[in-house]
C-alpha cells in the first residue's frame, strides 16, 4: 500500500481540534441552585469527566472523520495484478473502416484479423467490436458470445469517413471506466500516420488497457489521387469557366495518368498528365460546356491503383444567366458608371451584368428583376421614382447609394432617409484627404478589400447614422459606409462616389473586392459551398425558415433525414462521398458534391515508436502477440472513492449523535 | 362522618394564580364540612363517651346515681366534649423551602397548606395561631378565637419571608413556651434535618398532650432528581457548590433521600406522631382528602 500524494497526510494534523474541543476546553458550568446537598457527597465526581466519557463516541467520530479525510486526499493504493479482479477481462475488437481501408482488400484483412483475435474471450471476458470512422461506432454492446462477435465484425462495411484515432482513445476511456475491467484492445488497420490527433495526450489510454495492434499495411503502398478541384459553383458562361484540379502521388514513383474532366457521366475533355514521384501536377480545363441547371461533374485519372474511390472528385457546378444590376446615373455623367462597370464585370465568376440608366429614364422602370438597384450621385429623386425604389426595397431589394457633389444639397438620403448634414472637403486648410479609421472587417463588403486601408477621400458627405450600422468611418469621424434596414430589403449608403474624384479607391486594389463582395452580398449572391468533405455540415435552411420542409436525398437515393428532422434541422452532416440533393424551402432544387477527406489517401504508417508510446500509455504489455496479456502485472489500485465513502458514512453517524447531544442540552438548560 | 369525596383536586399550580392566601384557603377547603373533628379531652356535653370507676377524689357531681342505685357502686359518666380546640401551626421559612422546580416554591405549597388549616380550624371556631421560624422564631401569632384571628394568621403568613438556614433546637424550645394549652401543633417543613434530630426536638411537645403533625414538603426534584447531564448544584441554605453527575443522582441520591423519608416516617409513628409527605405537585386538597380520612376526622 502506498499513497499517491503522501503531502496530504499533513491534514490529520486537524485532529487536534476536536481534541482541543472536547478534552481541552474549559467546560464553563452554570450553578443550579438546589434546597439541600445534604445527601449529596464530595467524593462524587468530575463534571469534566463526565463530560470526556459521555462524549468520547462523538470525539472517536471526528478524530475518523479527519483521518479518513487526509487519508482520502492522500490518495492510497494497494497494489493489484489484472487477475485479482477475479481474472476477467474486455475484450475489444477495433476495425477501422475509414476511407482509406478501402485500399486493395485493407479491410477485409482487418476483419480476418478481429476474427482471429475473437479467440482471446475467455470464460466470463466480454467482448465489443467497434468500427473506427471519425466516430466509434459500437456494433455490439458488450457480449459473451463469441458467435455474436464475430457476426457484427462481418457486417462492417466500409465508409468514407477519415478514422480518429483521438475518438478512439476517448471510448476506450470510457468504456475501461464503465466495465471497470482491464481492457484488451485488438486494433486492426492501417495505421495511417494522418489520423493522429494533433495533441499526443488525446491518445491517453485507460491504465488497464492493453493494446494491440493488427497492422494490415503493405510496405509499399503507391497512391494516386485528384487531391482538390477548383471549380466555380455557378457558371455563367461556359467560354470563361475555369476548372483546375490537383493531381498528387504518395509514396509512388513518378507516373503518367489521363485526367479527365466528366460532366452528368460525359468525358468532355482529357488530358495526359505527367505526376511527379510523391508531388503534384496541375490541370486544368478551360471550358465546362453545360445546359442550364445543376450538373453532376468530377475530375478523374486514369488508370486506378490500389485506392481507387480517390481518384475521381465529385463537384457540383450550376449554369445561369448573369444577374443585371441597375445602374442609375445623373444624365450626362458617366464617369461613375466606367469605373464600377470595369470593376463588376472583371469578375465574371459573380455573375453580375451592368445596366446603365440615366435617372429620368428610369420613371417606369420594373426594379423587381435587377439583383439590387445603384443610385450613383443622382440628387434629387423624382418623388414617384423613389416611391417606386422604396417600395421595391421594402419588399426584399437592395440598394446602394453612393453620394456625390450632387447629394450635398439634399436634406435626405434618398430611400433610407438619414439626414444629410453637409458636405465635407479636404483643403489647404485643413488635412489634404482623410482615410479610413474605423472599419468593421468581418462585413462581407470590407471582407477582403483589407478595410480599404490606404485610399484618400477627398470629399464625403456627412450623414447622420440614426439608427443606421455603421460599417467604416473616415479619421474625422465621418460615416463612410453606412448600412440600414428597410423593410425587408437594406440600403448601403456609401458617402463618396465610384469616380476617382472625390476619392482614389477606383486606383486602389481594393476596390474589385469591394465592389464584386458588395455585389454579391446586396444581390444575395454570397458564395454558398457546394463542394464540401466527408463529415462537413451542410446548411439546410436560415433561421427563419423554420417551419418549412426541406429535402435531402443522399447519394444512394435515399431520404436520410425522418420527417420531423425535415422541418427542424439547420444542418446535417455528411457522410457519404457522392452527390446530395437537397430541394430548399423556396422550392431551389441544389446539389451538393461530397468528397472524402483526402488526408485519407495519404497511407503512410504511424512510426512504430510513436504506436509503442501510444501502447504504453495504457501500460500494456510490450509484445504484439495476441493473446499474452500480461495478467499478473501489479498495477495500483486506488483507494480514495472508500476512503470517501467512509467519510460520508461517518459524517452522517457524527451529524446524528451530535443532534443529539444537542438536544440534550437544550433541555438541560 | 366523613367528608364528601371532592370530584377533581386542585394543581397547585392554579393556586399560585390566587393572589389572596384567604381566597386560597376557601378554594381548598370549600366542600370540606365543619365539626370534622373531635377534642382530644373528654369534656362535659351531651354525647356519652364511657363509664369509669369513681375513685377518690373524683368530683362527685360525675356520678351517675342511676346506676350507683341500681348496683350500689358509684360510676363516672364521661362525654366526648365538643370543647374548641386550639391549632398551632409551626410553618418553616429557612432558605430550602424557596427551591421550585415547577411554578411553585415549597414555601408557597407550605403557606396553602397552613392557611387552609387556619382557615378550616376558623370554621369550626378553634383557636388558630401560627410561628413563623427558620433558625429563630420570626413570628408569633398566639392561637385565640377572636374576631379577625384567621386574618391576623393569614397576613402573618402571607408576609413570611425566606430565611436562612433551619435550626429546629432554638425555636422549639420558644415553642414549649408558647404552647401552655394543649391543642394541635401542625410543624410544616423540608425537614432538611437528621430523622433523630427533628423526632428528638418535636417530641417534647407530644409529651405536654397535644397532638403532633408533621408535614414533610419536598419538591419533586428532590425526590427523583432528573438531570440530563452534570450540573453545578449550589446549597440554597449554606452555599457550598457540588457538581453531581446524573449518574450519581439517579444511583445514590434517590436511595438516601428514601430513607430520609422512611426514617421519619418510622421514628414519628414511634414517638406517636403523625406524618405525611407532601410533594409539592401533589393537589393541595387531595393531600388534606387523605389527612383526613387517616386522621378520621379528627384535627
Amino acid at each position: 500500500m502506498g499513497f499517491l500524494a503522501p503531502w496530504f497526510l499533513a491534514g490529520a494534523a486537524a485532529i487536534g481540534l476536536p481534541l482541543w474541543i472536547h478534552l481541552l476546553r474549559q467546560y464553563r458550568s452554570t450553578p443550579h441552585p438546589f434546597s439541600s446537598l445534604m445527601f449529596f457527597e464530595r467524593r462524587t465526581q468530575s463534571s469534566i469527566k463526565h463530560r470526556r466519557l459521555r462524549y468520547l463516541l462523538l470525539l472517536s467520530l471526528r478524530i475518523a472523520l479527519l483521518l479518513l479525510l487526509a487519508l482520502a486526499f492522500a490518495n492510497p493504493f494497494v497494489s493489484r495484478t489484472s487477475a485479482s479482479v477475479g481474472g476477467r477481462k474486455m475484450l475489444i475488437l477495433a476495425v477501422d473502416n475509414s476511407f482509406s481501408m478501402r485500399y486493395d482488400g485493407h479491410l477485409a484483412r482487418a476483419k480476418q484479423a478481429a476474427l482471429s483475435a475473437v479467440s482471446n474471450l475467455g470464460a466470463g471476458d466480454r467482448g465489443q467490436v467497434l468500427a473506427i470512422g471519425s466516430r466509434v461506432h459500437f456494433m455490439t454492446q458488450p457480449v459473451e458470445d463469441p458467435d455474436a462477435l464475430k457476426n457484427a465484425i462481418q457486417s462492417i462495411q466500409p465508409s468514407d469517413e477519415r478514422s480518429s484515432y483521438g475518438e478512439f482513445a476517448r471510448a476506450l476511456r470510457t468504456i475501461a471506466q464503465s466495465s471497470r475491467m482491464p481492457l484488451e484492445v485488438h486494433f486492426a488497420s492501417d495505421l495511417q500516420k494522418s489520423s493522429l490527433p494533433p495533441a499526443f495526450s488525446d491518445l491517453r489510454l485507460a491504465p488497464d488497457t492493453n493494446l494491440v495492434y493488427h497492422s494490415v499495411a503493405d510496405s509499399k503502398q503507391p497512391n494516386w489521387l485528384v487531391e482538390s478541384v477548383t471549380a466555380p459553383a455557378k457558371i455563367y458562361d461556359p467560354k470563361k469557366v475555369r476548372v483546375q484540379a490537383v493531381i498528387a502521388s504518395v509514396g509512388a514513383d513518378a507516373a503518367k495518368r489521363t485526367v479527365s474532366l466528366v460532366l452528368d457521366g460525359k468525358v468532355l475533355e482529357s488530358k495526359p498528365a505527367d505526376v511527379p514521384a510523391n508531388g503534384r501536377v496541375t490541370a486544368e480545363f478551360l471550358s465546362l460546356e453545360s445546359p442550364h441547371g445543376f450538373h453532376k461533374a468530377e475530375i478523374r485519372i486514369e488508370p486506378h491503383d490500389g485506392l481507387a474511390e480517390d481518384d475521381r472528385f465529385p463537384f457540383a457546378i450550376e449554369r445561369a444567366d448573369p444577374h443585371p444590376v441597375l445602374f442609375l446615373h445623373a444624365a450626362g455623367e458617366q464617369r461613375d458608371e466606367l469605373y464600377y462597370r470595369a470593376a463588376l464585370e472583371s469578375v465574371p465568376e459573380a455573375g453580375f451584368i451592368l445596366e446603365p440608366l440615366a435617372v429620368e429614364q428610369a420613371a417606369n422602370q420594373a426594379f423587381s428583376k435587377y439583383a439590387f438597384v445603384v443610385l450613383s450621385d443622382i440628387g434629387t429623386l423624382p418623388a414617384g421614382l423613389e416611391n417606386s425604389l422604396r417600395n421595391y426595397v421594402a419588399s426584399g431589394g437592395s440598394l446602394l447609394v453612393a453620394l456625390g457633389p450632387a447629394s450635398a444639397a439634399l436634406q435626405h438620403v434618398p430611400v433610407s432617409n438619414q439626414a444629410i448634414q453637409g458636405s465635407s472637403y479636404a483643403s489647404r486648410d485643413g488635412d489634404r484627404f482623410q482615410i479610413v479609421a474605423n472599419a468593421d472587417a468581418e462585413h462581407p463588403s470590407l471582407r477582403r478589400a483589407n478595410k480599404l486601408d490606404g485610399v484618400q477621400f477627398y470629399q464625403v458627405i456627412r450623414v447622420d447614422p440614426g439608427q443606421s450600422r455603421v460599417i467604416a468611418r473616415l479619421t474625422n469621424q465621418v460615416p463612410l459606409l453606412l448600412e440600414k434596414q428597410v423593410g425587408e430589403g437594406r440600403v448601403l449608403v456609401f458617402t463618396s462616389t465610384f469616380d476617382k474624384i472625390s476619392n482614389d479607391l477606383p486606383l486602389h486594389a481594393a476596390f474589385v473586392p469591394f465592389v464584386e463582395e458588395t455585389a454579391r452580398y446586396l444581390g444575395g449572391q454570397q458564395e454558398l459551398s457546394t463542394n464540401v468533405a466527408v463529415d462537413s455540415y451542410v446548411e439546410l435552411r436560415s433561421a427563419k425558415e423554420h417551419s418549412a420542409s426541406v429535402e435531402l436525398i443522399d447519394p444512394d437515393g435515399q431520404h436520410p433525414l425522418s420527417l420531423k428532422e425535415a422541418t427542424t434541422a439547420t444542418s446535417f452532416q455528411v457522410s457519404r462521398e457522392g452527390y446530395y440533393e437537397i430541394h430548399r424551402t423556396n422550392g431551389r432544387q441544389e446539389f451538393v458534391a461530397v468528397h472524402a477527406d483526402r488526408r485519407e489517401s495519404d497511407l503512410t504508417p504511424v512510426p512504430k515508436e510513436t504506436l509503442d508510446l501510444w501502447r504504453n500509455t495504457g501500460r500494456g504489455i510490450e509484445t504484439s502477440a495476441p493473446g499474452e496479456a500480461s495478467d499478473n502485472q501489479a498495477r495500483p489500485w486506488s483507494l480514495w472513492r472508500y476512503a470517501l465513502l467512509l467519510v460520508l458514512i461517518i459524517a452522517i453517524i457524527e451529524s446524528v449523535i451530535a443532534s443529539r447531544y444537542l438536544s440534550v442540552e437544550k433541555e438541560a438548560a | 362522618m366523613l367528608p364528601p369525596a371532592p370530584t377533581r383536586f386542585i394543581d397547585p399550580a392554579m393556586l399560585a394564580g390566587i393572589s389572596h392566601l384567604d381566597l386560597v384557603a376557601k378554594t381548598v377547603v370549600d366542600g370540606f364540612v365543619a365539626g370534622l373533628h373531635k377534642s382530644p379531652d373528654f369534656g362535659f356535653s351531651q354525647e356519652f363517651a364511657e363509664y369509669r370507676a369513681y375513685t377518690p377524689g373524683d368530683d362527685l357531681r360525675h356520678v351517675d346515681w342511676n346506676v350507683f342505685a341500681r348496683t350500689e357502686r358509684a360510676y363516672l359518666k364521661r362525654y366526648r366534649g365538643e370543647t374548641n380546640s386550639q391549632l398551632t401551626l409551626m410553618l418553616d421559612t429557612s432558605a430550602s423551602m424557596g427551591y421550585s422546580s415547577h411554578r411553585i416554591t415549597k414555601l408557597d405549597y407550605a403557606r396553602y397548606l397552613s392557611v387552609s388549616l387556619a382557615y378550616l380550624a376558623n370554621q369550626q371556631r378553634d383557636a388558630a395561631g401560627v410561628i413563623i421560624f427558620d433558625d429563630d422564631v420570626r413570628n408569633y401569632i398566639r392561637p385565640s378565637t377572636r374576631q379577625g384571628q384567621f386574618m391576623r394568621v393569614a397576613h402573618a403568613i402571607e408576609k413570611a419571608q425566606l430565611g436562612t438556614h433551619t435550626n429546629f433546637a432554638k425555636p422549639f424550645i420558644h415553642f414549649q413556651e408558647f404552647l401552655r394549652r394543649r391543642g394541635i401543633v401542625v410543624v410544616i417543613s423540608d425537614f432538611y434535618e437528621q430523622p433523630d434530630t427533628v423526632i428528638n426536638t418535636v417530641a417534647p411537645l407530644r409529651f405536654r398532650g397535644n397532638d403532633l403533625i408533621l408535614f414533610h414538603v419536598l419538591d419533586p426534584q428532590e425526590i427523583r432528581p432528573q438531570l440530563k447531564e452534570p450540573v453545578l448544584l449550589v446549597d440554597m441554605e449554606t452555599q457550598d457548590a457540588l457538581e453531581v453527575s446524573p449518574e450519581y443522582a439517579r444511583e445514590e441520591y434517590s436511595p438516601k433521600i428514601d430513607a430520609h423519608v422512611e426514617a421519619l416516617k418510622k421514628k414519628a409513628a414511634a414517638a406517636n406522631i403523625d406524618y405525611f409527605l407532601l410533594p409539592t405537585d401533589r393537589p393541595l386538597d387531595e393531600a388534606m382528602l387523605e389527612y383526613f380520612l387517616v386522621r378520621k376526622g379528627r384535627i
